[in-house]
């Protein structure tokens, strides 16, 4: 799928907007994603169609085991696809090697968890300083910056994950995944183990980075109110799309 | 930051890491004593032999370079042959008898007319020489392991002794008694196990030793100043096996240690794994944030190993003042590589199954 939409840029600044056509950013072709249950194959994705365009938020939808994260997990290329392509960026994570989709993956993708998934060992400053370790590029002290202060973290630098609230775990999570300017951001039901205010605070810092920065943003949540805050909202079910058909 | 990380993972769990590099100091002590025992004593054999002050010792054809081993197969009348050979200024036979009564002792049978010849005789610290045949002599090292003095009775080879004397260390052996006595204890009359010779100059030790060749030529005879040199673990039958095998039960111990300690430290990680992942680690970023952290981990255990090493000397020679453990830089810095390529191997599997580990089940493992 691509769509022509029209952009008034700076350059154009009082004619007629630009003509563009964006392709997808991300785009899945008839995913099929099969776990194995000893000699028993459990499909968790059947034939999923997907795309998201560049600065795009989509919010899926849909009950427990209906295959939302293994979705999140093929696109995001920790999983391998059983079957169907996936394009991220234009690149097609259904041939590549494992060695290939974790190099797509710290340069293009970040990700956010329900559990926050932050290394128990280290600070809040060395749980997003890891991540521009492992992206190659050292340490950026500007990027670091800005980034925790957009999250409202420099107060917190040098807590350890256990000495800080789930709310702020979660923050800093989001710096981690974002400190390496990726193409998409993947949250994984992010505000699942948060009380209603933290939830609103994380999903209004993921709201501005789609808004204000252009960050594409694929989340995935049970959580209806979420979608509020999100572009657009796919539902799935059964391990596939249910598009204008309610999940739940 | 990869040292950060690798540090910071390391003090996380502190027991664990305490006990870790407890295994590898101990692992290293191991070696370092065991080594340093076994050469320590060696060299203080040596240098006591060298002490004496002979030119020339000679021994029977089937003796052990460890005199202790050696036995009395010679008879005492070569004694009476050697005096007769050019430069050969005076000749004292020895018998050695190794006794485990109370303690690894090597007691020397001496005739006290011919050592004094070579060895112009011992620095008597209190009491007299040999006179009885119940009399023995005892170097102040032996007095005060076993807590002896002038007068005292000492009971050896099931017989006892009074103690007559107490000699400075450093000459021959720790117990002296007479050679005669100590023949009929051992059943060995007429016999003795090694001839010290003096030459009437040192120039000549040369000259003699090939005329000791020829009148005795399948006794080993050697310059008393080329047996230090010789008085290695590789030239005492077994005592290199039984080091190495040390050394192998030693790493063996501290790799399996390893081992498990990593072994446990990948489950426990497991979802950090998958989080390393998700941010696009590598395979081997992982291997080596793993091997980093059990390199880190082993040299503390060295420095431990170490530190343990001459802590376990300093009581060790308390209980056991004759006995000598030589620590050199030379087995630190061996006892250290093995430490570290046993633990290394040790961590290899467990690193290397964490590298390969499913990020998607590491992300949902708790």
């Amino acid at each position: 799928m691509s769509i022509t939409v029209r952009i008034q840029t700076q350059s154009t600044a009082g004619t007629e907007p630009e003509l563009k056509t964006l392709e997808p950013i991300l785009k899945t072709e008839n995913l099929w994603k099969l776990y194995h249950a000893g000699k028993v194959e459990v499909p968790a994705l059947r034939g999923v169609n997907f795309d998201v365009l560049p600065g795009e938020s989509v919010a899926v939808m849909g009950p427990s085991g209906c295959g939302k994260s293994s979705l999140l997990y093929v696109i995001g290329g920790l999983a391998q696809a059983s079957r169907g392509k996936v394009y991220v960026d234009g690149n097609d994570l259904s041939t590549m090697t494992d060695a290939e989709r974790t190099k797509l993956r710290r340069h293009k993708i970040g990700f956010v968890f329900q559990r926050f998934n932050l290394l128990p060992a280290l600070s809040a400053k060395g749980n997003i300083a890891i991540a521009q370790y492992i992206h190659g590029d050292g340490f950026d002290p500007h990027r670091f910056e800005v980034v925790t202060k957009m999250l409202g973290l420099e107060g917190r630098l040098h807590h350890r994950p256990s000495e800080m609230s789930g709310g702020e775990q979660q923050r800093v999570a989001i710096a981690r995944a974002i400190i390496n300017e990726p193409k998409i951001l993947l949250a994984d039901e992010p505000t699942g183990n948060l009380d209603t205010k933290n939830s609103d605070i994380v999903l209004e810092m993921l709201r501005r980075l789609n808004k204000d920065l252009g960050q594409t943003v694929v989340m995935i949540t049970h959580n209806p109110e979420a979608t509020a805050y999100f572009d657009r909202v796919v539902h799935m079910r059964d391990g596939i799309i249910v598009d204008g058909i309610p999940a739940d | 930051m990869m040292s950060q990380f690798v540090l910071r993972n390391l003090f996380h769990r502190p027991v664990r890491t305490a006990i870790g590099v407890l295994a590898i100091g101990f692992e290293v002590m191991l070696v370092i004593v065991i080594v340093g025992l076994t050469s320590g004593m060696l060299q203080e054999t040596a240098k006591r032999i060298e002490g004496i002050g002979a030119d020339i010792m000679v021994q029977a054809p089937s003796a052990q370079m460890f005199l202790m081993m050696s036995g009395a197969p010679m008879p005492i009348k070569i004694a009476d042959r050697l005096r007769e050979l050019k430069y050969v200024q005076s000749v004292a036979p020895a018998l050695l008898q190794f006794s485990t009564a109370g303690g690894v002792e090597t007691i020397w049978g001496i005739d006290p007319a011919s050592f004094h010849a070579v060895s112009n005789g011992f620095v008597i610290l209190q009491g007299h020489e040999l006179q009885g045949p119940d009399d023995v002599l005892i170097d102040d090292w032996q007095a005060k392991a076993k807590k002896l003095k002038v007068g005292d009775t000492y009971e050896l080879l099931n017989h006892k002794w009074k103690v007559v004397a107490i000699v400075e260390h450093g000459k021959a052996g720790r117990i002296f008694v007479p050679i005669t006595t100590l023949q009929d204890l051992v059943g060995a009359r007429d016999k003795a196990t090694l001839f010290l010779v003096k030459c009437t100059r040192a120039e000549h030790t040369d000259d003699v030793i090939a005329e000791i060749k020829e009148l005795l030529p399948t006794n080993p005879v050697r310059p008393v100043k080329e047996f230090m040199t010789l008085m290695t673990s590789t030239n005492i039958p077994a005592l290199q096996t039984f080091i190495n095998s040390m050394i192998a039960l030693a790493v063996s111990i501290g790799l399996l240690v390893i081992f498990l300690t990593l072994y446990t430290t990948v489950l426990e990680r497991t979802k950090d794994i998958g989080v390393l992942k998700s941010l696009g680690a590598s395979k081997i970023l992982i291997v080596r944030a793993l091997l980093s952290e059990t390199a880190l981990l082993c040299l503390m255990g060295i420095a431990a190993g170490v530190g343990l090493s001459y802590l376990f000397r300093s009581g060790f020679l308390k209980l056991f003042p004759t006995l000598s453990i030589l620590i050199t830089p030379g087995w630190i810095v061996r006892a250290g590589l093995i430490a570290l390529v046993g633990a290394l191997a040790g961590a290899a599997y467990p690193a290397w199954l964490a590298s390969r580990k499913d990020a998607v089940q590491a992300l949902s493992y708790d």
